[in-house]
């Protein structure tokens, strides 16, 4: 049982649940006290401890069944409709099997005496279809369905009906028929549900055999473009969860600005208890909270790593005063309004779909042309401009013109490139912008993102 | 702590006497807390019944319930202690006579200073405390039940406070010393899921989330909390909010509502669920007016069903 429920504890964390060994301990101390012989009081005495999310709920509740059963007893079966037949009906019985090729009228008998699949069966079949290499609950319906195609279901789901087919011309009664295949249909239904059972239950533990290696940690470290859609996945609700965190992080900043400006006011108000004797000083807040415009690539090459930025941007919401989203490849489009919802991740969505990229047709130069035209006055002396991209320019012309009247008129400009410095070379024009910049920071991978809106913040 | 209920069959039928219908789920879960010796931490939607959770144990373990509402900008002082500073002063002013004697008797101003400090302990002590919920619920006499009701609203900052309570249930005031618990409150904490509490905290409680109850639950709360409001229309009424719940409003009506709505019903002196009585008080369920027209448009005078089949079945409740 001990073993049992450290590999849930496994599955749950590979599944990207974050389970501390505090809370494992706890879970273990609250079977020791409800016991195991309730079943939901178990589940729920294990869901309680290990689970602090309502995002993580679903993932236990499909796990959980996996490791402990799904309730009830095996599958039923429907029973062998053999056992009360006249002799003269298992004499058309064992007639009419006898067109069939051997293996498939051993497994239609088999079918017929409801026997249940042994566990050495199972692992056999599970061989075949290589479910050993699978760690994904997702291909739980698709393994089973492997499965089954391997014990030659279809076949002899079409042999039945045949077998039935026969057994009514050579006159067995209609009812006799109904009932063989009702406990047939039964029995099948049954072995369904037992391979289900297996497949979910063998990738369960699969995952929680899952080298931890796999971790955060990694994953952080992880440049953008090495990434999995599903690692890119789990990246963006630690994006999330490094957002909050900051966020935690710059209002303890702001909070403990202790001084600064008196605010006479609140003051007054704090010590009319002290009879105005100022014991209590208040100091007025003091605003660090950035301005920003940000404009981003979103050409193929840099596209992972802005929607990452957007998506920490709008996170960080709250600890920003204003901010101007733009975004580029062959031209520059204002994408605040698109954010202006609750929901981050299909706001992005919606602006990927809106600007779909092109071969080699990133030109910078022209979208700062676009931003002089329309946006140059989103700059001011509190702004911050960001710029999200890798300088390559496809040989067009820079426009160092512009960008120096921009970095000019803001309070300071940041350039979050996925490149390091000796790789900006051939169309990028990045030697050319970086001296114009406060700060060209590298960003290839989350935790040096991370880093930058820390940075970004502290200014 | 002693023990509140000594079996999750108990702590059902205790809070079911407090008017608190509890699902197997709460009932487990309140009773593992409380043998942990755990905090509670319950998340869910506006209205389920998190802080009536609360009060129902205390109610039915007979414990004093002291309430910590949080907000944004709460801090130690609100939370735990502050000195009354007001009362010293006008103590002094009063026993100013008193003082005088005292001090007078005084050869110099050094033996003067050295009485005073004698004294000094009584307007440190705990008369001139002001206590705030927490510090109540760490001193008092009897055990307690400690609701800190809608931690999320609270800052980071005293999230991080909250723990150090939390965990060992002693704050050390510096003129009076370390002052530990003489009862371990049971502690519930609810949360509305407006913000991302700390691994920390959720680390240190146990979890329970309560979502909107199903139908019969609902039906069964109903019938408790308005006895009034005759069974069938209190069917007609559970069903119709169940059916509001699921259609995409901006603020789904809750339990707390649902029970207004079933009260103003009785007041209504209600006979049936029709058109008129819907449309009157319906402002009672939902308190947005998208949300309003929404309902009187999709419920209250559906689109006939031979134009859109497909709308009427998605609020017919399956």
């Amino acid at each position: 049982m001990e073993s049992r429920i450290l590999q849930l504890i496994a599955a749950l964390r590979a599944s990207g649940v974050r389970v501390s060994l505090a809370e494992s301990a706890e879970a273990f101390s609250a079977v020791d006290l409800m016991g195991i012989q309730d079943r939901e009081q178990f589940r729920l005495s294990l869901r309680a401890t290990l689970i602090k999310d309502v995002k993580d709920l679903p993932v236990f509740d499909k796990l959980f069944p996996l490791f402990f059963g799904a309730g009830q007893p095996p599958p039923m079966m429907g029973g062998n409709p053999m056992d009360d037949m006249t002799p003269e009906e298992a004499q058309m019985l064992t007639e009419a099997l006898r067109q069939f090729t051997e293996s498939l009228r051993q497994r239609m008998q088999r079918l017929m005496n409801g026997e249940q699949l042994s566990r050495e069966e199972l692992e056999a079949l599970g061989q075949m279809v290589g479910l050993n290499q699978v760690d994904d609950l997702r291909y739980q319906n698709w393994m089973a369905q492997r499965m089954m195609r391997a014990l030659a279901f279809p076949e002899v789901r079409e042999a039945l009906k045949e077998l039935m087919e026969q057994l009514r011309q050579m006159g067995m009664s209609r009812d006799r028929i109904e009932q063989m295949r009702e406990m047939i249909q039964q029995n099948m239904d049954g072995m369904r549900e037992q391979i289900e059972r297996f497949a979910g239950e063998r990738i369960a533990e699969n995952l929680s055999d899952k080298p931890r290696g796999e971790s955060m940690d990694n994953l952080l470290n992880r440049p953008f473009h090495a990434l999995s859609e599903e690692e890119k996945k789990i990246l963006q609700r630690e994006v999330k969860r490094l957002a909050a965190m900051l966020r935690t992080r710059i209002a303890l900043r702001q909070k403990h600005a202790k001084s600064g400006q008196l605010d006479p006011k609140a003051t007054i108000r704090a010590n009319l208890k002290y009879h105005g004797v100022p014991m209590e000083i208040r100091h007025k807040d003091r605003v660090r909270k950035p301005k920003i415009v940000v404009i981003c690539d979103i050409s193929t090459s840099m596209r992972f790593c802005s929607e990452l930025m957007l998506s920490f941007l709008f996170a960080l919401q709250g600890q920003v005063r204003k901010t101007h989203a733009f975004a580029f490849i062959d031209h520059l489009e204002y994408i605040s309004e698109d954010f202006n919802g609750s929901n981050a991740d299909e706001a992005i969505a919606s602006v990927l779909w809106r600007m779909p990229s092109g071969h080699y047709n990133t030109d910078l130069g022209w979208s700062l042309q676009n931003f002089q035209d329309g946006y140059m006055d989103t700059l001011n002396g509190g702004t911050t401009l960001i710029i999200v991209g890798d300088g390559r320019n496809n040989y067009y012309d820079p426009r160092l013109d512009i960008f120096s009247a921009m970095t000019r008129r803001a309070a300071r400009t940041i350039w979050l490139n996925p490149e390091p410095p000796h790789l900006w070379h051939g169309d990028s024009d990045m030697s050319k912008y970086a001296p114009l910049c406060t700060n060209v920071l590298k960003v290839s991978n989350l935790r040096e993102l991370a880093e930058a809106v820390d940075t970004l913040m502290a200014g | 702590m002693t023990t509140l209920f000594d079996s999750t069959r108990t702590v059902k039928s205790e809070l079911n006497k407090q008017k608190y219908i509890a699902s197997d789920e709460i009932s487990t879960i309140v009773y593992l807390a409380q043998k942990l010796g755990k905090p509670l931490l319950t998340e869910g939607p506006a209205g389920v019944g998190k802080t009536e959770l609360a009060k129902a144990i205390a109610g039915a373990a007979g414990r004093e319930l002291i309430r910590l509402q949080c907000y944004e900008g709460l801090d130690e002082s609100k939370a735990l202690y502050e000195w009354e500073y007001s009362k010293q002063l006008l103590y002094t002013q009063l026993l100013r006579d008193k003082l005088n004697d005292t001090l007078g008797k005084a050869e110099t101003l050094a033996e003067a200073a050295d009485k005073l400090a004698k004294e000094e302990d009584v307007f440190f002590s705990e008369r001139f405390l002001l206590m705030r919920p927490l510090l109540k619920a760490i001193l008092s006499d009897k055990p307690t039940v400690l609701l800190i009701d809608e931690i999320d609203r609270a800052d980071a900052e005293f999230e991080a406070f909250l723990l150090e309570v939390l965990s060992d249930f002693q704050v050390s005031v510096p003129e009076l010393g370390t002052l530990t618990a003489k009862h371990k409150p049971f502690v519930v904490l609810t949360s509305n899921n407006t913000r991302e509490l700390s691994e920390a905290l959720k680390r240190r409680c146990l979890y329970l989330f309560i979502d909107y109850p199903t139908l019969t639950e609902e039906l069964a709360v109903v019938r408790l909390k308005v006895p009034d409001l005759n069974p069938k229309l209190a069917q007609q009424a559970v069903e119709f909010v169940q059916k509001l719940r699921k259609a995409d409003m901006r603020k789904s009506p809750s339990i707390s509502e649902t029970l207004d709505w079933a009260n103003a019903l009785v007041a209504l002196n209600a006979k049936n669920l029709d058109k008129e009585t819907l449309e009157e008080t319906i402002s009672v369920l939902l308190k947005h007016e998208a949300d309003l027209q929404k309902a009187k448009r999709q419920l209250i005078n559906p689109p006939l069903p031979r134009h859109k089949p497909d709308e009427l079945g998605r609020f017919s409740g399956n």
